[in-house]
């Protein structure tokens, strides 16, 4: 059962309990609480008094409860990298990547004493001297997605707490085990009580988050219509700050002289990797340019190693490809595949059903890849987000018709150039409208001390999760002028 | 039986290394007079598989192609490390060779094939196989 954990306490959730589920399995593998609002009160309030202390708490103090846990992460990086893998179903190489991105948010978030200091000059006039000071603000809600259930938390709750604010952490209630794992390991290292709280539920939880005055700002990962329509004007009406990442439907280019036998496991990773469902995944491939051979031959090898690809259980470490997390997710993708064929796009792979399955596991959640030819921009399955293991292949002439396909996608997360051109490189980089851009990268998710910096319908807000720009978002800035008469 | 993902290759390595190393501590028992050396060698097997596995958790994210990585037959690379018990230290170092030279192909055709892709641990594999130089020549010394 995973519980709630509320001013060091850990107490089991008074509203409705619901199964988790192995997707690979298909077996229940432990129980979650839907929380209610007066829990996430209880969370919030808690927190808000926690604040007190904690803000007065110097920041070198702060980072050392970061740097413990930062080693129990290490000293448990195996178990938690399997837990995700139980819950959400990716492959171990994954999961143990996804262990990794995390603990480097907290590395980062111990650089604090640094990262947090101010600005100062001296003699702005003759004896006044004026200073920046970065002030922590209160109690942060940090909402996860089922996607990425133990890093994407990591993005925002290591620098809340090392500038000196209190969290409370929502984590997706399909995914609950993960960030329960986490929770016990802060528990450990020590943190104070009220400092690191997580509540698990739904909307409730979200709503009372949005609503609660005593919450300065949220962190959101999930849905483009739940961040547009509910995180970001939730976030306004109450005066919130508010980071709001949301879908994406990454456009993947590639140029006749790109490196084919180092580009194709990209392409594998990118989207077939996580089962498609990452926001950084890609989903449109834009093949540039006229010779026929080439896109023959290029499509062939793709679809030679995707149809060779193993699928099954991710803690079998041969797997290369895990299940979709549940089978509601699973039909939806079934559907924009079928959309797909009703625009004119026609499957080059069929990955409807998953075929062969390592260990012989149900296959209620698993789908094989897909790939589709002939399909054109402005059809849906290029436009609106899939987020499943399909490819959809798209010709074009030149570099600035894959360009402007990019630049005309409602999301701009993650697109990406594969080639050995450096010009052609640049022209994309510069060019390209995406928060993240990759050359030569499938899957261009940025470094702890970088932000993740998707654009338009994949975003909502200024600041950006992780390194500098989310000490930014959790601290005011505070400028002091002195004059010593 | 074919290897593709960087976790299931490097179980397979880490398998060879602990091997290779558990046949290095019976030669040391059995040939006193060379204890040091293949005691030393077991214990540098096991270094070695340290070392590739942080320089595979420090780089495996979600944005390398750790489940595409390879396409190693393990076939090649499967050794044998029984030793009759009359043999001689000169047939134990030969089969010691024979056995080094399966392990260091291995970790070559790895870095080629993932030399692109995995980042720092193909750099780390021909790391390993450089610090085996110097075993390779002391087995030639006994063989």
């Amino acid at each position: 059962m995973a519980k709630n954990y509320i001013d060091g306490e850990w107490v089991e959730s008074k509203g409705e309990i619901i199964d988790v589920v192995n997707p690979a399995t298909n077996e229940t593998i432990g129980k979650v609480g839907i929380s209610t609002k007066e829990e996430i009160d209880s969370a919030v309030q808690a927190a808000q008094e926690a604040f007190h202390d904690w803000r007065r708490t110097p920041p070198v103090t702060r980072c050392r409860y970061l740097f413990r846990l930062r080693e129990l992460l290490e000293e448990n990086f195996e178990e938690v990298s399997r837990v995700q893998t139980q819950e959400h179903g990716k492959c171990i190489d994954e999961s143990r990547g996804e262990t990794r991105r995390g603990i480097e948010n907290v590395e980062v978030a111990c650089g604090i004493p640094s990262l947090m200091m101010g600005e100062c000059l001296e003699d702005i006039a003759s004896g006044i001297d004026e200073y920046l000071i970065r002030q922590p603000l209160g109690v942060f809600g940090v909402i996860g997605p089922f996607n990425f259930p133990f890093m994407i938390p990591l993005w925002s709750a290591p620098y809340a707490v090392a500038t000196g604010n209190t969290v409370v952490i929502k984590p997706s209630s399909e995914v609950p085990f993960s960030q329960t794992k986490i929770t016990e390991l802060a528990e450990e290292a020590g943190f104070p009580p009220g400092v690191w709280n997580m509540v698990h539920g739904g909307r409730t939880v979200v709503g009372g988050m949005l609503d609660h005055p005593d919450i300065q700002g949220i962190t959101f990962v999930g849905s483009t219509p739940v961040m547009r329509d509910v995180i970001y004007p939730g976030c306004g009406n109450t005066g919130k700050r508010c980071i709001a990442q949301g879908g994406a439907a990454n456009i993947l280019v590639i140029m006749p002289d790109c490196n084919v036998e180092a580009t194709i496991p990209g392409l594998m990773t990118s989207f077939f990797g996580n089962a498609g469902q990452r926001c950084l995944a890609g989903q449109t491939l834009v093949i540039v340019g006229e010779d026929d051979a080439f896109y023959k031959s290029f499509v062939e090898k793709i679809t030679d190693r995707a149809r060779n690809m193993r699928i099954g259980y991710g803690l079998d470490e041969s797997v290369q490809m895990g299940p979709v997390r549940d089978v509601h997710k699973k039909e939806s993708i079934l559907n924009y595949i079928e959309i797909g064929m009703k625009e004119g796009a026609t499957l080059k792979l069929d990955g409807r059903k998953a075929g062969e399955i390592v260990g012989n596991y149900p296959d209620t959640c698993f789908l094989g890849p897909t790939i589709m030819e002939n399909v054109s921009r402005e059809m849906r399955i290029v436009r609106e987000e899939i987020f499943g293991p399909t490819m959809g292949i798209i010709r074009v002439k030149t570099l600035e018709d894959a360009i402007e396909i990019c630049n005309e996608s409602p999301y701009h997360n993650g697109h990406a150039i594969f080639t050995s051109n450096g010009k052609s490189a640049r022209q994309f980089q510069y060019d390209c409208i995406s928060g993240n851009i990759g050359i030569n990268i499938g899957i261009v998710a940025p470094m702890a001390f970088f932000p993740f910096s998707g654009m338009a319908g994949s975003f909502l807000g200024v600041l950006h999760t992780q390194g500098k720009e989310a000490i930014r978002f959790f601290t005011e800035s505070k400028v002091c002028i002195h004059r010593w008469l | 039986m074919n290897l593709r993902t960087a976790s299931e290759t490097l179980s397979f390595l880490r398998e060879l290394e602990e091997k290779a190393a558990v046949f290095y501590e019976e030669l040391a028992g059995r040939f006193p007079e060379n204890k040091d050396d293949f005691l030393a060698f077991a214990k540098e097997n096991r270094k070695f598989n340290k070392q590739i596995q942080m320089a595979y958790q420090s780089v495996i994210t979600d944005a390398i192609e750790g489940c595409y990585a390879f396409d190693l037959e393990t076939d090649h690379y499967v050794f044998e490390t029984d030793l009759p018990d009359a043999a001689g230290l000169a047939e134990a170092a030969a089969k010691a060779l024979a056995i080094e030279e399966k392990i260091v192909s291995c970790y070559n055709v790895g870095a080629e094939q993932s030399g692109s892709l995995l980042a720092d641990v193909p750099r780390n594999f021909k790391i390993v196989v450089k610090k085996r130089n110097n075993r390779l020549e002391k087995l030639k010394s006994l063989a």
